[in-house]
């Protein structure tokens, strides 16, 4: 198993205390490509930013591939993150001053990768995603798929273990939606990339082959969606 | 990453920097402002105090002054209002009955005559003293000699040019050793030539003087026994102030003068007035420092508070670095440098300003005074000024990266 839960606890204690996650029991299987579904509120993002080392659990396990990840220190967090996750974001994350093509290699300068070896592989990676002519454009010139596209390179650049994507098409039209959930498939089938997507939008969870829901912090129902028949983008328009 | 200074990491500095540049500009201008203010006025400060110094070349700083006066009250049968002279046997009983007095001697002046030397004038005046008047005003003897023992006793015609004198009678230059000078109806003889400058001297500066020896002008025009000025010096340890009350009470006594009368004798203590100098200079020298060193406070706290604001702009940005992999180290030292290199960037910039201000002071003082004045601050000022600039930067720098390192990248994603 690549990702292993078990019995994961969240509570947020700003004033009244919320508990967020009340046990979650998850395994996910590498090269699978699975999205997490849920109303807000549910705990959904709270557990993407647990799979992403981005915050940590009050109680149970989180095994990352034979690692388990529990109170680690800030640089070993950020050592995790870099190595082994990359993050697709709703509203991208660009660094606005940097170009395309550096925006890319970013995670690698800090991982101490030299400088031709980084622009190098950032080149592949735009080229692959075909965004060559844009590596020296600044994210404010790109349209909103050509810098989802710009950070799926630069998640996939340290050939990370897992693929996080938090509503990677939230702020996408219908269109370029279908697109980016394409590259993502498509990632998923040629590279046996491990992709995890979290989304409240039934369309993007029907692009992918598992389907978790997550309601009120607890799992519920897993469904093998290899048929990608479960809502279609855009069927079913009030729940999009 | 472990490399602290790479280029990848100053191009990341670069480029934050630059993104607002006006902004970096004018929190930069204040750190440039301060250093230059505060090493210019170092500069300007030692310039000064040169300049002054120059003034008093060569003039003995625990020096005291006596010169009689008339008498304001009457004593002994003698009427107020009388006057009377220094004798040199007045110096002579200073001498055995003072032991902490290390010099005493007398100095006569000749007011109001030319010297001549074939063709050529130059105004001056004659100064009548003995060898031992060099310890209270020292020549800079260019050529030949002072004058000397011999030279009183045998009462010979000899004289020592001051500066001005020696350009204006002998404006080619050159050894004048050996002629004969006509000072008043004498002829004297050239002995030597002093070239101190100084602008403080006891009957007229040195350099407008014809120096001769004390027994030669005193025979020559019929002053007797009599000199105008006591000059002393007191021994290390000793104060001339408490010298120059003695002398007074030994020559009232000898004078038949009134102790408590006021009016005398006439006293010139320099050490009093040198040291009231020191305390200037070094009162001054405080306020620089106080001033430039506030101003350059002032702008360490302007650069911190800049950044503390870039920080929380960026919080965002920071919270992408930090989930794509970024320490806290990593952000930390990032920010530190920010800081730094802003401060240091426009403090050389200060410093470079200053040493070419200073520069243009020395140059333009130095040629319309004839002389060498050191206006430049020192390398080791310089240095000083760069470490303090790096210090402040370092401080300057901590408050807003502490807050940087404290952004969790989740607070950035929540940030929209």
């Amino acid at each position: 198993m690549l990702i292993e839960l078990k019995g994961v606890n969240k509570t947020y204690n700003n004033g009244q205390p919320l508990h967020v996650l009340k046990g979650i029991d998850l395994q996910i299987d590498k090269g699978e490509f699975v999205s997490i579904m849920g109303a807000s509120g549910s705990g959904k993002s709270t557990l993407l930013n647990i799979l992403g080392i981005l915050d940590n659990y009050d109680a149970g396990e989180y095994w990352l591939d034979g690692t388990l990840i529990r109170d680690l220190t800030e640089t070993q967090a950020a050592d995790y993150r870099n190595r082994m996750i990359g993050f697709i974001f709703q509203s991208y994350n660009l660094i606005g001053f940097k170009t395309a093509v550096e925006n890319v290699e970013l995670p690698l300068f800090y991982q101490g990768v030299p400088r031709k070896k980084r622009r190098q592989m950032a080149m592949e990676y735009l080229d692959r995603l075909g965004l060559k002519d844009w590596a020296t454009h600044y994210p404010n010139e790109m349209s909103g798929g050509q810098k989802q596209r710009v950070a799926i390179a630069r998640a996939l650049i340290t050939r990370p273990r897992i693929v996080l994507a938090d509503e990677p098409t939230g702020a996408l039209d219908s269109k370029t939606s279908v697109e980016i959930m394409e590259l993502l498939q498509q990632l998923n089938r040629e590279d046996g990339m491990t992709i995890i997507v979290v989304t409240h939008e039934s369309g993007v969870a029907n692009a992918t082959n598992k389907i978790i829901h997550i309601k009120d912090g607890i799992i519920g129902a897993v469904e093998e969606n290899l048929s990608h028949t479960s809502s279609p983008f855009g069927a079913d328009t009030i729940m999009k | 990453m472990n490399r602290f200074f790479d280029r990848d990491r100053f191009h990341e500095i670069w480029e934050t920097l630059t993104r607002n540049r006006s902004r970096s500009l004018l929190t930069g201008f204040g750190v440039f402002w301060g250093i230059f203010m505060l090493l210019s006025m170092m500069g300007g400060g030692q310039g000064l105090k040169a300049l002054l110094e120059h003034e008093l070349e060569g003039f003995a700083t625990n020096s005291g002054f006596l010169i009689s006066g008339e008498t304001s009250l009457p004593y002994k049968g003698f009427r107020s209002g009388r006057t009377w002279t220094l004798t040199l046997s007045d110096i002579e009983r200073l001498r055995r009955s003072i032991p902490e007095i290390d010099v005493v001697t007398g100095n006569i002046g000749m007011w109001g005559s030319q010297a001549t030397y074939e063709d050529r004038e130059a105004d001056c005046q004659g100064r009548g003293v003995r060898p031992e008047y060099a310890r209270i005003e020292e020549p800079k003897l260019a050529y030949g000699r002072y004058i000397n023992e011999v030279d009183i006793d045998q009462e010979r015609k000899v004289c020592v040019l001051g500066k001005r004198v020696y350009q204006n009678l002998f404006p080619d230059g050159g050894d004048p050793c050996g002629e004969f000078v006509q000072f008043g109806n004498v002829w004297f003889q050239v002995v030597g030539v002093d070239m101190n400058n100084g602008n403080i001297g006891i009957n007229g500066t040195a350099d407008r003087s014809l120096t001769i020896p004390m027994s030669v002008l005193q025979k020559l025009y019929n002053k007797g026994d009599d000199v105008d000025f006591i000059c002393m010096t007191a021994k290390p340890g000793y104060k001339i102030k408490d010298i120059l009350a003695r002398s007074k009470e030994i020559l009232f006594r000898e004078h038949f003068i009134d102790p408590d009368d006021k009016k005398a004798v006439f006293e010139v203590n320099a050490e009093e007035l040198f040291s009231i100098m020191d305390n200037l200079f070094k009162g001054v020298n405080l306020l620089i420092w106080l001033v430039g060193f506030g101003t350059l406070l002032a702008a360490a706290i302007g650069v911190s508070n800049i950044m503390m604001v870039t920080v929380k702009e960026r919080t965002t940005e920071i919270g992408i670095r930090r989930a794509i992999g970024a320490t806290p180290k990593m952000i930390l030292s990032q920010i530190m440098l920010e800081s730094v290199l802003l401060t240091l960037a426009f403090g050389l910039l200060g410093i470079v300003f200053s040493v070419m201000v200073l520069s243009v002071a020395e140059i333009g003082v130095s040629a319309s005074m004839e002389m060498a004045v050191g206006f430049q601050v020192s390398f080791g000022a310089a240095m000083l000024a760069v470490l303090i600039l790096t210090v402040l930067g370092l401080l300057a720098g901590l408050a807003p990266a502490a807050r940087a390192m404290n952004i969790k990248p989740v607070d950035a994603m929540r940030d929209e």
